[in-house]
C-alpha cells in the first residue's frame, strides 16, 4: 500500500485539530456547541490574505519566498494581524448575540440556533466582500521533499504540522501551569463556584473566544495555504472539527489534536481504500459511532 | 478590629424571580470576632440570604456593606477581593482540579510574594491536605472536600467566612471535626456565618443565633440562651428539640 495517505492524513489532521481546539475550549466553558466556529476559520484565512495582500502592495519584498517556503514575509505578519482580527471579530459576535441570549438566561438550544444563525451572516457576508471565487496566498508551485519510507511532503505541509504541534503543546501547557488557565478550568467545571472563589468569569469567557479563534484563524491559514481560501471551507471542515473535539473529548486540548490527526488519517485512508467520494462521510461515522460508544470521548470524563 | 461591625444588611429583599422574594427585608449585623449562626426550618431563606450575600442571588431592594463599604452591586467576584469568602453546601471544590490547583485558584487574586506563604500557611492548619497535594480533589472523602473548600476559603485572608451547611452529608464523627476546627478558624479571629441545620453542633460554637422564618428574622439572641429556651426551640426549631430542652 501507498504510504502517502498517511502523511496526508497528519497534514489535513493538523488542520482539523487546531479548529477542534477551539470548539472543545468554547464547547466547555460557554456549554454549547457553536456551530459559528467554522466561520472564524474561513474569516482567519480571508483576514489574512487582505493583510497579506496590502503588505506586499506596500513593500514587494515581504513577498519574496522564505527559504523552501511558498510565501514572504508578509503571510506570518499578516497571521498576526488576521489572529487579533479574527479574535476581535469573535468578542464582536459574542457581545452582540451570544453574550446577550446568556445574561437573558437563553437556554442551549437557542444558542446553538444563534450560532447557525451567526453562520449563515459570517459566511454571507465573506461571499459579498470577497466573492465565492477561489483564491490563494500565493502561486508558487513547491516540489514535496522525499521524507523516506515512501512518504513526501512540501516544505509549507512540514511547517504546518510543525505550527500544529507547537500549538497544541502551548495550549496545553498554558491551561496546566498558569493562572488562566486554572480559571478556564475552573469555570468549564463550575461557573458560580468561580465567580465565588474570585474568579472574573466574563474574563475567562472573553480569553476563550480570543484562543478559540485565533487557533481557527491559524487553521484556515494552514488551509488556505496548503488547499485554497473559499468562503465554505470552514462550512466543509466543520463536522471533522466536531467529530474530532467530541472524539477527543469535550475540554481535552491534547484530545481534540490526536483526534483530529485520527479523522485527518481516516479520511485520507478512506479515498486510498474506497474512494474519493467517501471522504466526507468519515467524520459523520467517527461522530455517530463515538456518541453511541463512548460519549465521554477518548479522553472526557462521564457526565 | 474586635468589636466593630464587618457585615451588615439593611432592608434586605432578595430572590430568584423578581416577583417571588425569598429574603423578605432582612437586616442584621456581624462584628469582628464572633462566630453567628443562621438557623431556621427548611425553605426559611438561610442559603437564599448568604447566597445574596455572597452575589450569587439577585438583590431586590435594601443593601449589604462589608467594613462599612456598600457591597450590594458588588458582582461575586470582587466581593472576594474586599474581604468575603463563600464555601457553598454543595459543589464547593473544583472535582477535576488538584488540591493545590484549588488553593492556588483563590491564592491567584493574592500578591505574587503571598501566595506560596498562605498555601503553606493553609497546609499546616489543614495537615490532611498536604500530604497529597497533586491527588485530585474529587478523590478526596467528604470531609476532607469540606476541610479543603474551608482551606480554599481562608487562603485570601477573609474578614469574613460565610459557610453553607458545612455539616450535609457528613457522618456524626466527621461533623464534630468540622465543627471542632471552625471553632478553631474563629478563635484565631476570623468572623464566621454559619448556616446549619444541626442546631445542636452549631449552638454549641456559636456565640449568637439568628432565627429565620419565611425570610424575616423572627429571633436573635446568644447561642447559649437560645439553646435553653423552649419557646423559641419549639416555634423554629423543632419540637423534638424542645422536648430535649424540657427534659433537661
Amino acid at each position: 500500500m501507498n504510504p502517502q495517505p498517511l502523511m496526508d492524513g497528519l497534514i489535513s489532521g493538523s488542520m482539523i485539530g487546531l479548529g477542534a481546539i477551539g470548539i472543545t475550549l468554547t464547547y466547555s466553558i460557554l456549554r454549547f456547541a457553536n456551530f459559528a466556529h467554522g466561520e472564524f476559520i474561513s474569516w482567519g484565512a480571508y483576514f489574512a490574505l487582505a493583510v497579506s495582500g496590502a503588505l506586499g502592495a506596500l513593500s514587494a519584498t515581504l513577498m519574496a519566498p522564505l527559504g523552501p517556503f511558498s510565501f514572504g514575509w508578509s503571510l506570518p505578519l499578516a497571521a498576526v494581524g488576521a489572529i487579533a482580527l479574527t479574535a476581535a471579530l469573535a468578542l464582536l459576535v459574542d457581545a452582540l448575540l451570544f453574550g446577550r441570549l446568556r445574561a437573558r438566561r437563553g437556554s442551549i438550544i437557542i444558542l446553538v440556533m444563534a450560532s447557525f444563525g451567526a453562520a449563515l451572516t459570517l459566511r454571507s457576508l465573506l461571499e459579498f466582500i470577497f466573492t465565492s471565487q477561489p483564491a490563494y496566498f500565493t502561486n508558487a508551485l513547491q516540489i514535496a521533499l522525499r521524507l523516506g519510507g515512501g512518504l513526501r511532503a512540501t516544505p509549507d505541509q512540514l511547517l504546518s504540522l510543525g505550527v500544529g504541534a507547537v500549538l497544541v503543546v502551548a495550549i496545553h501547557l498554558l491551561l496546566t501551569r498558569t493562572a488562566i488557565g486554572r480559571s478556564m478550568r475552573a469555570v468549564s467545571e463550575n461557573q458560580q463556584l468561580a465567580g465565588v472563589v474570585g474568579i472574573d468569569v466574563r474574563k475567562v469567557i472573553r480569553t476563550v473566544w480570543i484562543l478559540g479563534a485565533g487557533l481557527a484563524s491559524i487553521a484556515g491559514i494552514i488551509a488556505g495555504l496548503l488547499v485554497q481560501i473559499r468562503p465554505q471551507m470552514g462550512l466543509d471542515l466543520l463536522l471533522p472539527l466536531f467529530a474530532a473535539a467530541i472524539l477527543g473529548g469535550i475540554g481535552s486540548v491534547p484530545g481534540a489534536m490526536i483526534a483530529g490527526l485520527i479523522v485527518g488519517l481516516a479520511e485520507a485512508l478512506t479515498v486510498q481504500l474506497i474512494g474519493a467520494e467517501w471522504r466526507a462521510a468519515v467524520a459523520f461515522v467517527i461522530l455517530v459511532a463515538i456518541l453511541l460508544l463512548r460519549p465521554q470521548g477518548l479522553f472526557g470524563r462521564p457526565q | 478590629m474586635k468589636g466593630q461591625v464587618v457585615l451588615s444588611t439593611t432592608a434586605l429583599v432578595a430572590g430568584y424571580e423578581r416577583d417571588l422574594p425569598i429574603v423578605c427585608g432582612v437586616d442584621f449585623a456581624v462584628k469582628a470576632g464572633e462566630l453567628v449562626v443562621l438557623l431556621g426550618p427548611n425553605g426559611a431563606g438561610k442559603s437564599t440570604l448568604v447566597k445574596t450575600i455572597a452575589g450569587l442571588v439577585p438583590v431586590h431592594s435594601g443593601s449589604m456593606s462589608l467594613d462599612g463599604r456598600d457591597i450590594t452591586a458588588v458582582p461575586a467576584h470582587e466581593k472576594v477581593r474586599h474581604g468575603l469568602a463563600f464555601v457553598p453546601q454543595t459543589e464547593n471544590i473544583f472535582a477535576t482540579l488538584t488540591i493545590e490547583e484549588n488553593l492556588l485558584l483563590a491564592a491567584d487574586i493574592l500578591p505574587h510574594g503571598n501566595r506560596r506563604r498562605r498555601i503553606a500557611a493553609m497546609y499546616e492548619m489543614f495537615p490532611d491536605l498536604a500530604t497529597r497535594p497533586s491527588l485530585r480533589a474529587g478523590q478526596l472523602s467528604g470531609g476532607q472536600r469540606q476541610m479543603l473548600a474551608v482551606a480554599r476559603a481562608l487562603v485570601v485572608e477573609p474578614a469574613i467566612l460565610i459557610l453553607d451547611e458545612p455539616s450535609a452529608g457528613l457522618s456524626p464523627r466527621i461533623v464534630l471535626d468540622v465543627f471542632a476546627r471552625l471553632k478553631a478558624i474563629n478563635t484565631a479571629g476570623v468572623t464566621i456565618i454559619l448556616v446549619e441545620q444541626n442546631v445542636k453542633a452549631a449552638l454549641a460554637i456559636a456565640d449568637r443565633a439568628i432565627i429565620l422564618v419565611e425570610g424575616l428574622i423572627r429571633h436573635e439572641g446568644l447561642a447559649a440562651s437560645l439553646a435553653d429556651d423552649p419557646i423559641v426551640a419549639e416555634l423554629y426549631l423543632g419540637a423534638r428539640h424542645s422536648e430535649k430542652v424540657a427534659a433537661r
